[in-house]
């Protein structure tokens, strides 16, 4: 989902931090409640040091993983630091259909196999969700009481064309499993039920059952030779069941037949196996080590299934030239044909359309989530599926100030989406079109930051005056340090601004004020009860597509190769860099000309630093700080963070 | 919408919906809207398609947001700061059910935003939906709270989107979740008022 111009990202800090090491967070939360600056000399703040040197490359390919839109962020207000969905652990609150919007309780999820047990399906065809309709109505008759069938509203799908219908309007997906099963999986449901009781053991299988699988298998496979006997639900099962039992028969540990797969097959148990073979030679004989106790009826080595009921299937002979002539005829085609996405979700034996089933709604989950490195709770919802409402919400926008861009355009429309002004746009001379910036024209854009702390902020922003990348815009703040009022009551501004509420609106979005006001260094554009706008002034560089200098050519490939980003011997890996570039691609000298994906887009990246007091918390940790400063019961906080600024996508040409 | 926008583009009503005199609202007494919505030129909104046998097409000149106590079929319901782009056609949906084909209400919640050319024909669109632009919205589809159509996606008839999603395509699956922070006011999802301010200026 990527936003219409202008945007701002916020860059999370756990990009820079790879492993999350417990000792080293709480170290790092340490020195960020340190108030004082002569304490800068502790062994994490040189860590800090060594971060602020960089510049924050909004085109690094490790951004993508740190640039979040503001409202994805959450605060975590024990580390007092941003988190990304990255830096959090996610706990399912409850799980919901996103059709019916009920829910599902945990105990029957598994069993339901994590989709909608009522009457919620999606279109085998196209995915769409199906409606329940009775085949009366299509008629025109009058009673309710009839055949209904399951129909896509969008591809006009019915399970008609597969030939069900059902009986009832409710429960239809019990009704279509005792369908599907007992047109293929016939009585054998009934071995495999005993298949998998937990007495039965791999011997009594073994001699149960083969005489009445031979019967099943002859009367099965004369009927329906594509699909066996089982349906593959219960294949699976049944072959789970068997090879549980094959390795709890052969591994040596004897272990609980009626644990699951990984516990008699774990590397333990395999390891034991490896050892016995060094350790002890002489017991040879004991490496397969259950064949003591039953030598008769265990096979020494695991075997596979032979049986039906272990899920074995024999196709029938001509069973895929039967495939391949079906498809070659008339009335298949490739119209008949199930397409690979249609087929992903179906049984593996699904190859034609007629083959597909409706799929039952796979259901949703709410999920609260935690702070990683504290395990604070950062947000819970409400139980409840359709509830929207949340028992914790710590989003990053109660607390770092909101960034809203805009052009300072002589016009109205700097509130509405850019898509819908764009295309109006072009025509008029004062707008800037952010789609297509001309080069080298200087365009002054309006910052604005919204607090939403109860308390007064200081801001400092920074910006290199250079975009970094190929494409070189220079970037002025004029007014980089600023105040940004408390987050204090409505009514305050309400009464302030009663006298002249239409002066302040437009002075804000720029309409009144680009005719009477003029951006100056040094002074803010606009300020408010809680907000403060500050003016950007932007010259977009030109494309390379005009001038090629060799060390533009170096900084890109520099900058697409992963590694060589964030270490400081560029000299070094650039050479490496350039060779191989020049190696692959064959066409260097159209490459150097050739515009990246993206790289038109003017993206500014701006350093935010805010400091404020905030009350001190009751906190273990802060008594140290409130011994230290302890004149107001008032810490003093600091949080700085990296931001990109969408600003537009650059023209090719050169406009004047 | 041109830059230079002609003297009043909109109409302003008592409770400051900014209608403007180039959409085309059909059956105004069938149609309620809650107060400070916009509807922009171009926009279709279908209000004569409310639910009796006979779709009548009275067209008695009344108020915009006149809601009629006398009939009380009421086509189409928009909320408080909503949003209806250029070229937006709102219908309310139809069924055919016991051999009768009838319409239902439309009801559409607070600071919805109908992208330019989107197609609603939805049951019922919550608060802070966002609709993006050429969407096709089917007939009795629900939109949950917060929900977020993608520009161009096709949400199949009957189709509800639960809060919070994100859906997009055609058809319209579920492709992500909006954030924690979505809707909060001047944020992604929550730029209903900023928008309706700048509206006529």
């Amino acid at each position: 989902m990527s936003r219409p111009f202008p945007y701002a990202y916020i860059s999370c800090p756990c990009a820079d931090t790879p492993v999350p090491d417990p000792a080293r967070k709480r170290r790092s939360r340490e020195t960020s409640h340190k108030t004082n600056p002569e304490d800068s000399n502790l062994p994490v703040a040189q860590d800090y040091d060594f971060e602020d040197e960089r510049t924050f490359d909004p085109r690094s390919p490790r951004s993508n993983f740190s640039l979040y839109p503001p409202e994805q962020l959450l605060y975590c207000e024990d580390c007092h630091q941003i988190k990304c969905p990255r830096c959090i652990t996610e706990e399912i609150v409850c799980w919901y259909c996103p059709n019916c919007l009920f829910e599902t309780p945990s105990s029957m999820v598994r069993s339901e196999g994590n989709r909608c047990a009522r009457n919620c399906f999606n279109c085998p065809i196209c995915t769409a969700p199906l409606a329940v309709t009775t085949l009366e109505n299509v008629t025109g008759g009058g009673s309710q009481q009839g055949p209904w069938v399951l129909s896509c509203g969008y591809c006009m799908w019915t399970t008609l064309d597969i030939g069900i219908k059902f009986e009832k309007p409710t429960n239809i997906r019990t009704q279509l499993s005792k369908m599907t099963d007992s047109s293929r999986g016939r009585q054998m449901s009934k071995t495999f039920g005993d298949l998998k009781s937990p007495l039965s053991t791999y011997s009594s299988i073994d001699d149960q059952f083969p005489p009445n699988e031979n019967k099943g298998d002859e009367s099965n496979l004369p009927t329906d030779q594509s699909s066996g006997p089982l349906n593959p639900e219960a294949r699976f099962q049944a072959l789970k069941g068997f090879y549980k039992n094959q390795i709890a028969a052969t591994s040596s540990s004897p272990t609980d037949p009626l644990a699951d797969f990984g516990a008699g097959f774990s590397s333990p148990g395999a390891l034991n196996r490896i050892m016995s073979l060094y350790t002890s030679s002489s017991r040879l004989g004991n490496l397969y080590g259950g064949a003591n106790k039953k030598p008769k009826s265990r096979p020494p080595v695991m075997r596979e299934a032979l049986v039906a009921s272990e899920g074995l299937r024999v196709p029938a002979p001509d069973a895929e030239n039967a495939l391949i002539r079906r498809m070659a005829s008339d009335d298949c085609g490739w119209d008949g044909m199930a397409s690979i996405e249609q087929r992903t979700f179906q049984s593996p034996d699904a190859r034609f359309v007629e083959d597909l089933l409706p799929l039952p709604v796979l259901l949703r989950t709410k999920r609260s989530k935690r702070c990683k490195s504290c395990k604070h709770i950062l947000v819970k919802p409400e139980f409840k599926p359709q509830s929207t409402r949340f028992r914790i919400r710590l989003i990053a926008l109660s607390y770092i100030p909101l960034p809203t861009l805009k052009p300072l355009i002589p016009s109205s429309f700097a509130g509405l989406p850019p898509s819908s002004v764009a295309p109006a746009v072009t025509g008029a001379a004062a707008v800037p079109n952010l789609d297509a910036l001309s080069p080298l024209k200087t365009v002054q854009l309006l910052l604005t930051l919204k607090n939403h702390m109860f308390d007064a902020v200081r801001v400092t922003l920074a910006t290199p005056s250079v975009t970094p990348g190929r494409v070189a815009s220079k970037v002025t703040i004029l007014c980089p340090q600023f105040d940004i009022g408390a987050n204090s009551d409505v009514w305050d501004e309400a009464l302030q601004g009663s006298t002249a509420p239409g002066d302040q609106r437009a002075s804000r979005s720029g309409t009144l004020g680009s005719t009477e006001k003029v951006a100056e260094a040094g002074k803010v554009w606009d300020k408010g009860r809680n907000w403060t706008t500050v003016v950007l002034e932007v010259v977009p560089g030109t494309l390379p597509g005009g001038a090629t200098k060799r060390h533009r050519v170096k900084q890109q490939d520099n900058r697409d190769d992963d590694d060589s980003d964030d270490d400081d011997e560029d000299e070094d890996s650039n050479a490496d860099v350039n060779a191989n570039t020049l190696d692959w691609s064959g066409q260097t000298k159209d490459h150097s000309q050739q515009l990246q994906p993206d790289e038109d887009v003017l993206e500014i990246p701006v350093f935010v630093r805010m400091e404020w007091d905030s009350e001190n918390q009751i906190d273990q940790e802060q008594s140290v700080g409130k011994g230290q400063n302890s004149e107001q019961n008032t810490v003093k906080r600091e949080l700085a963070y990296w931001m990109v600024l969408g600003v537009g996508r650059i023209s090719p040409e050169v406009s004047l | 919408m041109p830059p230079k926008v002609a003297k009043g583009e909109y109409i302003e009503t008592d409770t400051g919906n900014k209608i403007s005199r180039r959409s085309q609202i059909h059956g105004t007494q069938h149609i309620i809207l809650g107060g400070k919505t916009v509807i922009q030129a171009e926009a279709v909104i279908r209000g004569d398609l409310y639910r009796t046998s006979t779709s009548s097409t009275s067209a008695s000149s009344g108020d915009q947001q006149q809601s009629v106590s006398s009939t009380p079929s009421v086509a189409i319901t928009i909320g408080r700061y909503s949003y209806i782009s250029k070229q937006a056609v709102l219908r309310p949906p139809s069924r055919l059910h016991r051999g009768v084909h009838s319409f239902y209400p439309l009801k559409i919640g607070d600071h919805v935003f109908i992208g330019e050319r989107a197609v609603v024909e939805a049951a019922s669109v919550g608060n802070h939906v966002h609709v993006g632009r050429d969407a096709v919205i089917g007939s009795m589809a629900i939109l949950k709270d917060f929900a977020y159509v993608l520009d161009g996606a096709v949400v199949a008839p009957g189709m509800v989107v639960p809060s919070w999603c994100v859906v997009g395509g055609a058809p319209a699956r579920i492709v992500g979740e909006v954030g924690e922070g979505y809707g909060v006011e001047g944020a992604e999802g929550g730029m209903a008022r900023e928008r309706y301010r700048l509206v006529g200026r």
